[in-house]
C-alpha cells in the first residue's frame, strides 16, 4: 500500500499534497515560503516527490518502511549482510539499512512496489519460476534484478548470479532467480 | 541508532573544521557501510555525537590520469573502480580486488577511502555493546590470544599493543602492491606506511585528517599483477586470505616483484623473504614455490589458525603465477 504524506515541519500535521501543506504553514505557522528545517529531504519514491521531515539517525530502510508505509523493503540482518532491504536509489541498487535517510535528499527511490506498479516483466517471471517460498527475500531479489536489467538488459547467467551475490535467500531458492531473470530479460528485449 | 548530529560538507576544509571542532566527538561518513554498522553495534565506548558527510564534495569523487599516475579520489566507490578502464589499463590488480570485495550493494556504496581506513572485525571487538573491552579499544585484554582466533593473525601481532586483528581490507593488498601512495590534508605517505596498530584505528590519520587522494604510480614496461581472495563464500564475505603481486619481467626473468598478502596479520604484510626468493629467477612453478614457501617462513600461528599459513602459501604460489 503505497500513501502520499506531506506532514508539516513544525506540528506534523498530515496534509493530502504539497499545496494543501503550503497553506497549512503559511496559514497556521505564518511562514512563507515552506522552510527548509533542519533535516527537512524532499525524496521521490516510485515516482511521487515527497517532502519528510527526518531525524539524522533514521536509515533510508527505517523511513520507507516504518514511515512511509513501503513494506516491501524487508529487515533481516539490518548490517548490510544479506540484501533484504534493498531499494533503487538514483539507478543504483543499494541496501536501505545501511543508508541514512537525511543523506537522501533530491534523491530518487524505487521500491519493490513501484517495479510492481510498472509491471516489470520480472514480478510474471518470478511467479512462474517459482522464486518465493516464504517471499521476505523476494522484494530484496527482484529490486536488485531490476536494476541489473535497466543497466544491462541482456546479461549472461554468470552475470545475473554476480549480480544477485549480495542477496541471501534462507529457504534456497537460488537457482529459481537465475532463470527468472533471464527470461525477464529476454521478454524486455522483445 | 541513537542520536547524533549531522553536517553536510561542502568542502574538504568545511569538514576539517567540523571535526576540529568536535574533536574525537565526530567521525566522517561516506559510504557508511562500516561506520553505520559500528554505531548500531556500539561496539566502542563511546557513540559519536556528530557526523559529517563528506559525499558532497565534489573534488573527491573521480578517477583520472595526472602526470603520469593514476589519481584516484577516495570518494570513489569499489564498483567504479572495478570497472574503470583506467584502472584496469594499468593496475588490473587493484580492478579486480575491488570487485571482489563485500558484495554487489556494498561496492555502489562503499568507497575506496572508507575502504583502506575500514576497521578490524574480530569477533571480540565488534561484539555489541562493547561486551569486550579489549587492548585495542584502550582496555588491558585481548580475548582472541587465547579464545577463538580462528581467523586472526599468523605472523603474530603488534608489539605495543599485542592485537592480534588482521586488516581486512580486499583493496589494500592490491594498492600496496602497486606501490600506491596515500595523500591527506596534512601530508603523503606509502600505503604501507599508512596503515598502523592504535587504539580503535587502523590508519595514522590524526582526528581531523581527512584522506584527499589515492595515487598509484605507472607501473614500468613490462609489469603484471593479479590477485587472488580466499574466502568461504564467493560474495559478501572478508577474506580469510587474500594476496596481490605486482611482477615485472625482462628477458623471461623477474626483475622486480611486489607482493601483499593481507588478512593474515594486522596489517598488510609483503613476504620480504618471497620478494627475494623469486628475484631475478624466471616464474617456473618450481621457483614460484621456493617463493610461496619463503612467504610463510615467518608464521606464527595461535591455536586454532594453523590452517591459514597453507591458505597464505597458495595464494601466493596462484597470485605469482597469474603474473606470468
Amino acid at each position: 500500500m503505497t500513501t502520499s504524506r506531506y506532514l508539516c515541519p513544525y506540528c506534523a500535521a498530515r496534509l493530502d499534497d504539497h499545496d494543501a501543506l503550503k497553506s497549512h504553514v503559511i496559514a497556521e505557522h505564518g511562514s512563507a515560503p515552506l522552510p527548509r528545517a533542519d533535516g527537512q529531504i524532499t525524496i521521490t519514491v516510485n515516482g511521487q516527490i515527497l517532502e519528510q521531515k527526518v531525524e539524522p539517525e533514521w536509515t533510508l530502510y527505517y523511513l520507507l518502511h516504518d514511515k512511509l508505509g513501503f513494506s516491501g523493503a524487508k529487515q533481516m540482518c539490518d548490517r548490510g549482510a544479506c540484501g533484504s532491504c534493498t531499494v533503487i536509489v538514483n539507478g543504483k541498487a543499494i541496501l536501505s539499512c545501511m543508508t541514512l535517510a537525511i543523506e537522501c535528499d533530491g534523491k530518487r527511490v524505487e521500491t519493490a512496489e513501484g517495479v510492481a506498479a510498472a509491471d516489470h516483466p520480472l514480478i510474471e517471471e518470478y511467479v512462474k519460476h517459482h522464486c518465493m517460498q516464504c517471499g521476505y527475500c523476494t522484494p530484496g531479489f527482484v529490486v536488485t534484478a531490476k536494476a541489473l536489467l535497466d543497466r544491462d538488459p541482456d546479461p549472461t547467467a554468470e552475470e545475473v548470479r554476480e549480480a544477485l551475490g549480495g542477496n541471501l535467500c534462507r529457504c534456497g531458492t537460488y537457482p529459481q532467480h537465475t532463470k527468472a531473470v533471464l527470461a525477464a530479460a529476454k521478454r524486455l528485449a522483445k | 541508532m541513537e542520536h547524533f548530529s549531522h553536517f553536510n560538507a561542502q568542502t574538504v576544509d568545511d569538514a576539517v573544521s567540523i571535526l576540529r571542532r568536535y574533536g574525537d566527538r565526530a567521525h566522517i561518513i561516506a559510504g557508511g557501510t562500516d561506520l553505520i554498522g559500528k554505531m548500531k553495534d556500539r561496539i566502542l565506548p563511546r557513540y559519536p555525537e556528530a557526523l559529517v558527510n563528506i559525499k558532497a564534495i565534489p573534488s573527491l569523487g573521480s578517477i583520472q590520469m595526472r602526470n603520469g599516475m593514476a589519481s584516484i579520489g577516495p570518494l570513489c566507490t569499489l564498483d567504479e573502480i572495478a570497472r574503470s578502464e583506467i584502472i584496469e589499463g594499468h593496475w588490473p590488480a587493484v580492478a579486480r580486488a575491488a570487485a571482489r570485495a563485500a558484495s554487489p550493494h556494498l561496492r555502489e556504496m562503499g568507497t575506496i577511502g572508507g575502504n583502506i581506513c575500514q576497521d578490524i572485525r574480530c569477533w571480540y571487538y565488534r561484539q555489541p555493546e562493547n561486551r569486550f573491552p579489549c587492548l585495542r579499544k584502550g582496555g588491558g585484554k585481548c580475548y582472541a590470544i587465547n579464545g577463538d582466533n580462528r581467523f586472526h593473525s599468523i605472523f603474530g601481532g603488534s608489539v605495543e599493543e599485542g592485537c592480534y586483528a588482521v586488516h581486512p581490507s580486499d583493496a589494500a593488498p592490491a594498492l600496496v602492491a602497486l606501490d600506491g601512495r596515500v595523500k591527506t590534508t596534512k601530508r603523503t605517505v606509502s600505503i604501507e606506511d599508512f596503515f598502523t596498530v592504535s587504539i580503535e584505528k587502523t590508519t595514522i590519520l590524526d582526528l581531523d585528517e581527512i584522506v584527499t587522494e589515492i595515487q598509484l604510480p605507472l607501473p614500468a614496461e613490462g609489469t603484471k599483477s593479479a590477485f587472488g581472495k580466499f574466502a568461504l563464500r564467493s560474495s559478501i564475505d572478508f577474506p580469510i586470505v587474500n594476496c596481490a603481486a605486482a611482477v615485472t619481467l625482462s628477458k623471461g626473468k623477474v626483475a622486480a616483484a611486489r607482493i601483499c598478502l593481507n588478512a593474515v596479520y594486522v596489517r598488510p604484510y609483503r613476504p620480504a623473504a618471497s620478494e627475494e626468493a623469486i628475484l631475478g629467477k624466471p616464474l617456473t612453478e618450481e621457483n614460484v614455490e621456493l617463493a610461496a614457501d619463503a612467504s610463510v617462513s615467518g608464521a606464527r600461528p595461535l591455536s586454532r589458525n594453523r590452517y591459514m599459513v597453507q591458505i597464505a602459501r597458495t595464494m601466493v604460489k596462484r597470485v605469482l603465477l597469474a603474473c606470468s
